[in-house]
């Protein structure tokens, strides 16, 4: 019994170990992703106003949808390369629970394409002349807003796995879910600009990261199985 | 106890029964819509307050309350064919998604209408139960998308199965997370909620009247396409074969 | 009965009490809804039948082609 635990959290441990290796080698997933939200973010200014009293008004909107393009553009290579070269059959024959392997890869893809631009939000923030007492709730509320994403939109990566272009569909799909999160987040930032406390909405938001982090794995790995037969 | 229910699985069963059932339920729709829209266009009196806007009410109610089932709908048929691998919940759930999308496109296009005289514009986001139909028009497209991409029949039912399931659960959420965000947006709305509901029992009876023909021509509708799709799909068994030279 | 109707003139049940247009978008997208969604499967069946009808009787004149070469 301890022998088959210890060996699935290896085996946790490994597929987050192996899925960083391999986007620290390509570099591009871990690039692509932070230079398109910043790419977007400047071109805020440029197509509304430089203006920083309306930049102020849609600072905490602007970052939040970027962020969700970015994050759902990044999901593209989650599942596609190693459903390429076979890996991701081998994934489904592992003796392990899927769960935890699905977990595996969604944390580290987080790692690489979600962490980095919520580090950077600041900055952007700061170009977007968002005041500064709002930039902590910003960086928490995305700290939690960008996991359920990637949790969520993994579902519909594994849903679309096998097709040849799906660029577009996976937009579709996912964008109508993020909602919640779109709303919470920014209704914390705004809080904290109205000076109440974001805490209720943080709190929202942690109690939604927690579902998805107990059931949207167990759909992502129903949909793999799916999706690869 | 089981046996209807895997009965109910069987194409032919449900065919046969369907066929049967078809021409009362078309029946009872064409007495309930005769009735309905003759009351809501002829009889129904103005309301004080909205004069004869409150005839676009009973059919836009009775249209939204409706579209309100699909996610329901799809989420129980997603559940069985997960479960029980059983085909007609597919077909089922497959025209499901297609006549849900009709419906959250007519009640927006009802509810713009209404709400071009009652507000003054033909699209208010601070109405939360517009911005959730729409959203829910969103998702029911994200379906059809996935079954029309998927073309491999089988894993198309059970990708489209999964999706639904997880549709269902985020337009609830989505529904309350956006009436919370309303709430804290009512600064400068023009959506009251006692300029939205006509008094006087004869609105709800012909608003009733309305919801039961419309729930009437769902079935209706998709009962018929639910059909055509067993007949396209089962083809090739003898049943199908003896029925098309029969007709 | 006849007392309920709203109107005496056909202007008046046209005009609505002003919201004519209004009203009468709703009840003429609402019919084009319901008539859509019941023609089309209705007529959608009309074609399925004919296409198998002719599929069977295609298979059958292959099937006795096959028969009276193969003697």
């Amino acid at each position: 019994m301890t022998e088959k635990q210890t060996t699935t959290s290896a085996a946790f441990f490994a597929t987050l170990k192996r899925d960083l290796l391999i986007a620290f080698k390509k570099k591009n997933d871990i690039v692509n992703p932070f230079m398109f939200f910043i790419i977007v973010v400047s071109l805020f200014p440029i197509g509304i106003s430089p203006e920083s009293d309306r930049l102020t008004e849609i600072a905490a909107g602007v970052i939040w949808i970027s962020v969700l393009l970015a994050s759902m553009l990044s999901m593209d290579n989650l599942y596609r390369s190693d459903f390429e070269d076979g890996s991701l059959e081998q994934l489904l024959l592992s003796p392990h629970p899927l769960f935890f392997l699905v977990l595996a890869k969604n944390i580290s893809h987080w790692l690489v394409s979600g962490l980095p631009v919520v580090l950077v939000s600041p900055l952007l923030a700061y170009m977007l002349a968002l005041p500064e007492e709002a930039y902590g709730t910003l960086v928490l509320s995305l700290l939690l807003g960008t996991p359920i994403m990637s949790l969520v939109g993994s579902i519909a990566v594994a849903l679309t796995v096998g097709l040849g272009s799906r660029g577009l569909i996976l937009a579709v799909i996912t964008l109508p879910m993020s909602v919640p999160v779109l709303i919470f987040g920014t209704l914390a930032v705004q809080s904290t600009l109205n000076s109440q406390s974001p805490l209720g909405y943080l709190s929202l938001m942690l109690v939604m990261l927690s579902v998805s982090v107990s059931l949207a794995p167990l759909a992502s790995a129903a949909a793999l199985r799916i999706s690869v037969n | 106890m089981w046996v209807w229910f895997f009965k109910l699985g069987s194409p032919k069963w449900f065919y046969e029964l369907s066929g049967k059932w078809l021409p009362w339920l078309i029946g009872a729709m064409v007495i309930f819509m005769t009735v309905g829209v003759v009351w809501g266009l002829v009889f129904l009196p103005p309301d004080y307050q909205q004069g004869f806007t409150s005839r676009i009410l009973i059919v836009h109610v009775a249209v939204a309350g409706t579209s309100l089932a699909f996610f329901p709908l799809m989420f129980v048929a997603g559940t069985i064919t997960l479960v029980w691998r059983m085909k007609l919940a597919d077909m089922v759930a497959k025209h499901a998604a297609i006549l849900g999308a009709w419906f959250s496109f007519i009640t927006l296009a009802t509810g713009s209408l209404w709400g071009s005289v009652m507000w003054g514009t033909w699209w208010e986001w601070t109405d939360s139960r517009l911005v959730s139909m729409l959203f829910q028009l969103f998702l029911l497209l994200g379906v059809i998308s996935l079954r029309s991409a998927l073309e491999d029949s089988d894993a198309a039912a059970k990708a489209c199965a999964l999706l639904s399931i997880v549709g269902c659960i985020n337009v609830v959420i989505i529904k309350y997370s956006v009436e919370w965000w309303n709430t804290l947006h009512q600064v400068s709305s023009p959506v009251t909620t006692d300029a939205s509901s006509p008094n006087g029992p004869e609105f709800w009876i012909a608003t009733l009247i309305m919801i039961v023909a419309v729930y009437l021509f769902l079935s209706v509708s998709l009962i018929l396409s639910t059909r055509n799709e067993i007949l396209e799909r089962e083809r090739k068994a003898q049943w199908v074969q003896d029925l098309v030279l029969k007709s | 009965m006849l007392d309920a109707i709203q109107f005496s003139t056909w202007a008046e049940f046209f005009d609505m009490g002003g919201y004519g247009f209004n009203v009468w978008s709703v009840y003429a997208l609402f019919a084009i809804f319901v008539a859509i969604n019941l023609i089309f499967p209705w007529r959608k069946k009309q074609k399925i039948i004919r296409q198998l009808k002719r599929r069977m009787t295609l298979d059958a004149e292959i099937q006795s082609e096959d028969d009276s070469s193969g003697d």
